[in-house]
């Protein structure tokens, strides 16, 4: 684009002229250029000029419309002279000094007057009058003699008043408004001219004034309107008559006669590039890119086949090329203004576009593709003109003649020049002298470059690479090897990827060459690999790729691969040198100069070569010989022979090597390695896609992990492979020829092994030759310090930095603690927690050296072991604390070293772990028992108790007696220190009355199950729902019989447990029943039941008494009773007992009205026992001994 | 006897492969066809990745015009199966129809190639009958329809 | 193409590949056998999803090439749809068939088969080799539906659930 003339390249700007007072030509042209839109100003500085400007163009003018033979289409220089030479304003600038002054003045601007009149005239070019009136002079409208003038002016002008203007440049303000209307009535009248103009020739297009058969005409008229339009800023027109011209040229091209044939279809082309061009501008200014590319296609369909010439082909191919920049160009400025250019609805219904061909990339690439062939085109006809010795001299006079894509000879003689047409030979001749001047592999790697990146930056990485492609072989044939290499690398990586093999071979064709060129010879030696191992054969897909262009590797065949297959295991075996590079070094791989490859997971090379390593054992005793398979694979299409393999692995000692016995010669030099083992085989050649595999047993003593980390595979003296061993397992399919049908081979023949082999084992520990004995015996119970010993007995090995790990998990899996319990007597929420270690008898924990570790966690443990010889034996104890009942797996774990030599010895572990069940020793329960006889009414027990947990009621005042009992649920003798009722400080009203102190017991013996009873009496002096009584505590031990264990604490244990609240409330009503303790058979007693009523209210009571079958009785059987407040009513039975020992006395039952509340004693309460006659008794006096034992049954 | 439309069909996996490629010109641009059918596949990915801009009913198996290069134009079709059919014609006057139902018959043919239990998927295809199967298709691309 | 097979020949045809498999070329590795049943169905599954998707519309989404599995492709297989399709709309399918062709002629009654099992050793050996040999004849249905999914884009793990004969469970756990 940049080589169009700027006229073309930018849109139209009117142009005007401005004559006399040249000081203020400056802040005109200044003014003009600024406005939107721009106008650009001529300047003339006097009259005189003003006459020269129009004449010259004069006579053209006629010629041009009325000539009847025309010389082409365009005029070469038409659009620049209406851009630079003809104004379509001429302002006239006279100062007032000249108007009002003296006569003679005056007749002097009247004359100048007459000469502009006649000289824009028949031009129609508008004109303008400026009066500049300095500041200090007065107005001249409003003076007389200026009004008069002005009047003059105007009429001798024939002007229109509104285009005579006042102009003030003295005053700021004045002069803005000056230039502001001078601006305006510029545009106007600029306006005005040029569609007068385009009207004129309008009018010439409609009546076909002009002889109807030269089409030129018609052209150049479209041509002009649409330019006359586009000075207006009417794009509309301007399309449409661009569009028309460009559509009649295009109709010409068969018809014209003009030229010579060639020169013919170069004028049209031309022309029809800059129609196009203009066309393209307008529609992509318009935003409508779609448009925009239809047009294009249209464009490229209708002239690309207009070749011309066999000997022009190439101007054919630059001007395609050159249509391809200039619209890429245009899209690239465009897309810049519209935004997103993706987002536009591009595809119409009939001819949906492309995706790319809206990108500037797709053009930017053809232009570049054009350009190429352009190039070859132009070597094909220079060398044509060169064999027939046509050069001469005649090209240099031809120069472009006065019509757009015209060119003629330019003859000198004198002074005067004159135009000769030329001959097509000629013209040929001129163009192919003009093609050579230029650098065209430069413009096309540019061309490529854009498109290239301008692909990167969409993400479409093929077309991208494809470019990258086009501009390597560029840079390769202009010799940058470097450039070239980068590029050809990051294409032959998408290739590779998506296997495009035969793409692939002619990219690592060109990367070889460039090797070769630049002289790395590893570069060399790998692309060339690579190549010899693609998968290309004569099969089907190859047959008919007959290149002609293919790279410098030649076409791709299975013949090609062997030939460079031979060519570089020639050079690596030093066999032969690879000449032809240019004042370097050949090629050459020699002792002072070898040559390493490494073959990953990843390298294409793995076509190469790939080792596959497999144990056949997975896990391995030290020291016992397992089996290792190697197989390797080449796709190389010739066998190749190795001289030796050297298996490496992560433990050094394991390396061997396999030497080839048919190549003694080198087997001998490498003997002396380091005392590695070294194997021979008979044959070591790898054929074609055949598994070459090897089975030899291999033994490591270190324990760990034995893995086979690579295998070198040495070719000549000079050359090793280095090959990353891969597990068949896990082993990825071969890049590229995994698309070829072929039947696949597993590495090993068993196929087990290929499905799961693996480079690596696992070799296992020596077997430890220590015990360790966890010695606990029976339950733990909560509470207590619970010793687990611990020995370390040395059988066969010594240990030395050993050390003994604890761990201490749930049974049930989970932790140790729950953190939602909140555990009252156990701050921290560890249900079993490690509380200590004691080290053997006597050692003290000051004792253990600093250097010995020790560390106690709450479920984990570590101590360290002192180095014991064989035989020796060490123990500790381990303290365990159960905070809950519950089952826990003791893990213990010794790690230690058979030898003293710590950095190299390995560690041997001993496991052993021990559930041990965590139980609840001491159960402790607890009731309460009124006193015998006597029946509170308590209004809680009345009422329907729907809620199982709510708290004992005891009555207000009146004893109670709570028992406790503590019952050994293990399964061991306990001995029971101590029971006692611990009161809480905090319960404010002492609420005991009788005994609560701590009470000694003689250590009492509890085998398993038996129960421990102790009673207390309660009397509640306070009105509570809520009242704590305390805590029970119980102190105990394990009973360890007579003679206390030697290592287990006799520590006692205390358990505590809350006794739940009780609600005390006061009874209205206490019955209670009084007879004596026995009766005597016949011998009447008195049966007494009181009644008292404990509230301030009268108590409506009834009551019956049944009948007894063993008793007489007297009184009253049902009645009704008022018990007054806070008395007590007494009903008095006399009975006489029929019947001898044990005997139901008469069922007696209340009833209290108002709280429709009765009740029944209890059977035990309503007993009596009969003696026939009356006994003699010894009378024991422990009072209460007799209590504790009537409570007990 | 019209000039030969169709100079290059191509079946490519759903890794981008070529599975299957066939040149059908006297020529010697078969490079350059490989190269085409390889930049083919972006707009395949362009235009499946983002069916609404290209205006293409969505997910048909018919792609339409890939793009137009120099001298050819591109075609693509993508199966249920992820596997791409390229195929390049002559920069004549092509009709839609016609390179439906050649893709129509194609995709036959390719799957009763790859419906062979001896063909292993995801592999190239070499089958013979295939190869001759394509060529009579191609040969008669644009007659069927046309006549 | 309207070429048919014998239902019955393919229900032998499957059981003999079976048996050849488990019994005799990897008798002491059915792990193996598993593999090798699996990767036979795969293809088939892979060929045949080939030619039945052939005149439709490409799948818009991972759903819509399981039902037409359940649907097209299993009415062409076995001339009836899956009867129950479940997903927990994260990558699993339970495709349901209430009566699985290749289990309906399969009897799983431990005493049928006790003659050639009387030889075993343990009591409970007859049924867990039962349902080990039912097992084995779902892993060529499972290989199918991989294959045939796969071949849609989607790579996936298929198990087969037998725990109410001859109702048969296909688990579809779509990789991420």
């Amino acid at each position: 684009m940049e080589e169009y003339p700027e006229e073309l390249r930018t849109p139209p700007v009117s142009l005007i002229a401005v004559v006399g007072c040249p000081e203020l030509h400056a802040t005109l042209s200044r003014h003009l250029h600024s406005e939107q839109p721009p106008i650009n100003t001529l300047a003339l500085p006097d009259f005189s000029k003003a006459s020269l400007l129009f004449s010259t163009t004069k006579e053209s003018k006629d010629n041009d419309d009325h000539e009847t033979a025309v010389g082409g289409i365009l005029k070469r220089d038409w659009l620049l002279k209406h851009r630079t030479k003809v104004p379509s304003v001429l302002a006239a600038l006279f100062s007032y000094d000249q108007l009002s002054g003296d006569p003679a003045q005056w007749l002097q601007v009247c004359s100048l007057l007459d000469q502009l009149k006649a000289l824009l005239r028949p031009r129609n070019v508008k004109f303008l009058l400026l009066v500049v009136v300095p500041h200090q002079s007065s107005n001249p409208l409003n003076d007389d003699i200026g009004e008069d003038r002005m009047l003059a002016l105007r009429k001798r002008a024939e002007l229109d008043p509104k285009y005579i203007l006042l102009f003030k440049p003295d005053e700021p303000s004045e002069l803005k408004q000056s230039l502001q209307r001078l601006g305006s009535a510029f545009a106007e009248l600029a306006s005005a001219y040029y569609r007068d103009e385009g009207r004129r020739i309008k009018l010439r297009l409609e009546k076909k004034t002009f002889n109807s058969s030269s089409i030129e005409l018609h052209v150049r008229y479209c041509f002009k309107v649409a330019v006359y339009a586009e000075f207006r800023r009417d794009w509309v027109e301007a399309l449409r008559f661009y569009e028309d011209a460009y559509q009649t040229l295009r109709e010409m091209i068969g018809t014209s006669k003009r030229l010579p044939a060639l020169q013919r279809l170069v004028e049209i082309k031309t022309v029809a590039e800059q129609l196009h061009f203009k066309i393209s501008t307008l529609l992509l200014h318009g935003g409508k890119v779609g448009e925009a590319v239809l047009w294009f296609r249209r464009h490229n369909a209708s002239y690309r086949r207009l070749v011309g010439a066999p000997e022009a082909i190439f101007l054919h191919r630059e001007w395609m090329s050159r249509q391809f920049l200039v619209f890429a160009e245009l899209l690239d400025k465009s897309s810049a203004a519209i935004q997103n250019i993706s987002s536009l609805v591009l595809a119409t219904k009939d001819t949906p576009l492309t995706e790319w061909e809206s990108r500037p990339a797709y053009y930017y690439q053809l232009a570049a593709h054009y350009l190429k062939e352009k190039r070859s085109s132009l070597e094909l006809a220079l060398s044509m003109l060169e064999t027939a010795n046509e050069m001469d001299n005649s090209a240099e006079s031809v120069v472009p003649s006065a019509y757009v894509g015209q060119f003629a000879r330019l003859l000198e003689q004198g002074d005067a020049f004159s135009m000769l047409p030329i001959t097509d030979e000629e013209y040929i001749r001129f163009a192919v002298a003009e093609g050579k001047r230029f650098q065209d592999s430069f413009e096309i790697i540019a061309l490529l470059k854009k498109s290239y990146e301008s692909y990167g930056d969409l993400k479409v990485q093929r077309m991208g690479s494809f470019c990258g492609f086009q501009m390597a072989r560029e840079y390769y044939a202009a010799g940058d090897f470097t450039n070239a290499k980068q590029l050809f690398d990051d294409i032959a990586s998408l290739y590779r990827r998506e296997g495009w093999v035969i793409l692939l071979w002619e990219v690592l064709g060109y990367l070889r060459e460039c090797a070769r060129k630049r002289g790395t010879v590893k570069e060399f030696v790998e692309y060339s690999l690579e190549m010899a191992a693609l998968p290309v054969s004569s099969g089907i897909d190859t047959q008919s790729l007959r290149f002609k262009e293919c790279g410098p590797a030649g076409p791709a065949s299975l013949a090609e691969r062997e030939v460079i297959h031979k060519e570089v295991f020639g050079l690596v075996c030093g066999e032969s040198e690879l000449p032809q590079v240019e004042s370097r070094n050949n090629l050459q791989i020699t002792g002072d100069n070898p040559l390493h490859l490494e073959i990953d997971l990843v390298s294409p090379l793995r076509l190469v070569l790939l080792a596959s390593v497999a144990f056949h054992e997975q896990i391995i005793k030290p020291s016992v010989s397992t089996l290792i398979t190697i197989s390797l694979l080449s796709q190389l299409p010739v066998s190749v022979e190795i001289d030796q393999l050297e298996l490496q692995f992560n433990q050094s000692d394991c390396n061997f090597i396999i030497m080839n016995a048919q190549r003694p010669s080198s087997a001998a030099t490498s003997d002396d390695k380091q005392g590695h083992r070294v194997e021979t085989s008979s044959s070591l050649a790898l054929a074609t896609n055949k598994w070459l595999r090897f089975t030899y047993d291999i033994k490591s003593d270190q324990s760990g992990k034995l893995e086979c980390i690579s295998v070198i595979a040495k070719i000549g003296t000079h050359f090793t492979i280095c090959c990353r061993a891969e597990s068949p397992a896990s082993m990825e399919d071969l890049p590229l020829w995994k698309f070829e049908d072929r039947v696949e081979t597993s590495p090993t023949k068993d196929a087990a092994l290929a499905f799961n082999g693996q480079k690596a084992a696992q070799v296992e520990e020596p077997d430890p030759q220590v015990d360790l004995y966890l010695g606990a015996s029976g339950p733990a119970f909560v509470g207590e310090s619970f010793m687990v010993p611990v020995t370390v007995i040395s059988m066969g090995h010594a240990v030395y930095s050993g050390e003994l790990k604890i761990n201490l998990v749930d049974v049930k899996g989970g932790g140790l603690f729950s953190p939602r319990e909140a555990e009252p007597y156990s701050l921290d929420s560890h249900h079993v927690e490690l509380v200590g270690i004691s080290g053997p008898q006597g050692e003290d924990e000051s004792q253990l050296g600093t250097d010995e570790i020790k560390k106690i966690q709450k479920s984990f443990g570590l101590v360290s072991v002192p180095s014991l010889k064989c035989g020796e034996s060490w123990s500790c104890k381990l303290e365990i604390k159960w905070h809950r009942p519950k089952p826990v797996m003791l893990f213990v774990s010794l790690g230690y070293s058979p030898q003293s030599n710590e950095s190299t010895a390995q560690k041997v572990n001993v496991h052993k772990s021990l559930q041990i069940e965590g139980k609840t020793a001491i159960l402790i329960n607890h009731q309460f028992m009124l006193p015998f006889r006597r029946d509170p009414l308590l209004l809680s027990r009345i009422k329907p108790v729907s809620d199982s947990d709510q708290p004992a009621s005891l009555p207000l005042n009146e004893i109670s007696i709570l028992i406790v009992s503590a019952k050994n649920s293990a399964e061991v003798p306990l001995r029971l220190l101590s029971m006692s009722l611990q009161l809480d400080n905090d319960s404010v009203v002492r609420s005991y009355s009788t005994p609560h102190e701590v009470e000694d017991l003689d250590p009492a013996l509890l085998v398993p199950g038996e129960e421990f009873k102790k009673v207390f009496t309660v009397i509640s002096e306070v009105n509570s729902s809520k009242l704590r009584l305390g805590t029970m505590c119980v102190r105990w031990r394990r009973d360890s019989g007579t003679e206390e264990q030697s290592g287990s604490t006799v520590t006692s244990v205390l358990t505590e447990q809350i006794l739940p609240d009780v609600n005390v409330e006061l009874p209205p009503l206490v019955v209670s029943l009084d007879c004596p303790p026995y009766a005597i058979l016949g011998d009447p007693f008195t049966y007494l039941i009181k009644i008292r009523n404990q509230t301030q209210l009268l108590q409506e009571v009834k009551f019956s008494l049944g009948d007894a079958q063993s008793f007489v009785l007297s009184g009253s059987h049902i009645d009704t009773v008022f018990v007054l407040p806070k008395s007590e009513h007494i009903l008095s039975y006399k009975l006489v007992p029929l019947a001898s020992g044990v005997q139901q006395l008469p069922r007696f039952s209340v009833t209290c009205v108002r709280y429709s509340a009765g009740f029944l004693p209890s059977i035990a309460a309503s007993t009596i026992f009969v003696f026939p006659s009356k006994p003699h008794f010894k009378v024991a006096s422990v009072r209460d001994r007799r209590t504790e034992s009537l409570v007990a049954e | 006897m019209p000039e030969k439309m169709i100079v290059c069909v191509a079946v490519v996996g759903h890794q981008n492969n070529p599975l299957y490629i066939q040149s059908f010109t006297e020529a010697d641009d078969a490079l350059k066809l490989h190269h085409i059918v390889h930049c083919s596949l972006d707009v395949v990915d362009e235009r499946v990745n983002n069916p609404k801009k290209s205006g293409s009913p969505l997910n048909e198996t018919f792609l339409g015009l890939l793009y137009p290069t120099e001298n050819y134009k591109v075609y693509g079709y993508l199966t249920n199966t992820k596997v791409k059919f390229i195929v390049v014609t002559t920069d004549l006057d092509v009709r839609d129809a016609d390179v439906r139902n050649f893709f129509r018959r194609f995709h036959a043919a390719y799957v009763d190639a790859v419906s062979n239990p001896f063909h292993v998927p995801g592999k190239k295809i070499t089958s013979r009958t295939f190869a001759e199967r394509v060529s009579t298709i191609v040969k008669s691309f644009g007659l069927s329809s046309a006549g | 193409m309207g070429r048919e097979v014998s239902e019955s020949c393919v229900d032998s045809l499957l059981t003999e590949m079976v048996s050849s498999y488990c019994d005799r070329f990897y008798a002491n590795k059915p792990e193996l056998a598993a593999r090798r049943i699996e990767a036979i169905g795969f293809q088939v599954g892979h060929q045949l999803s080939e030619r039945y998707t052939m005149e439709r519309p490409r799948f818009s989404d991972h759903l819509e090439a399981i039902k037409f599995i359940c649907k097209d492709f299993w009415s062409e297989l076995f001339k009836k749809q899956i009867d129950n399709l479940k997903t927990n709309h994260r990558g699993t399918f339970v495709l349901q068939d209430n009566r699985f062709r290749w289990l309906a002629r399969m009897s799983v009654d431990p005493s049928s088969e006790g003659g050639d099992l009387s030889q075993d050793n343990s009591a409970g050996a007859p049924e867990n080799k039962a349902a080990q040999a039912t097992s084995m004849h779902l892993y060529f249905p499972c290989g199918i539906i991989r294959g045939a999914l796969s071949n849609l884009g989607i790579p996936c793990a298929v198990s087969a659930d037998i725990s109410n004969l001859p109702a048969c469970s296909f688990v579809v756990r779509i990789k991420a």
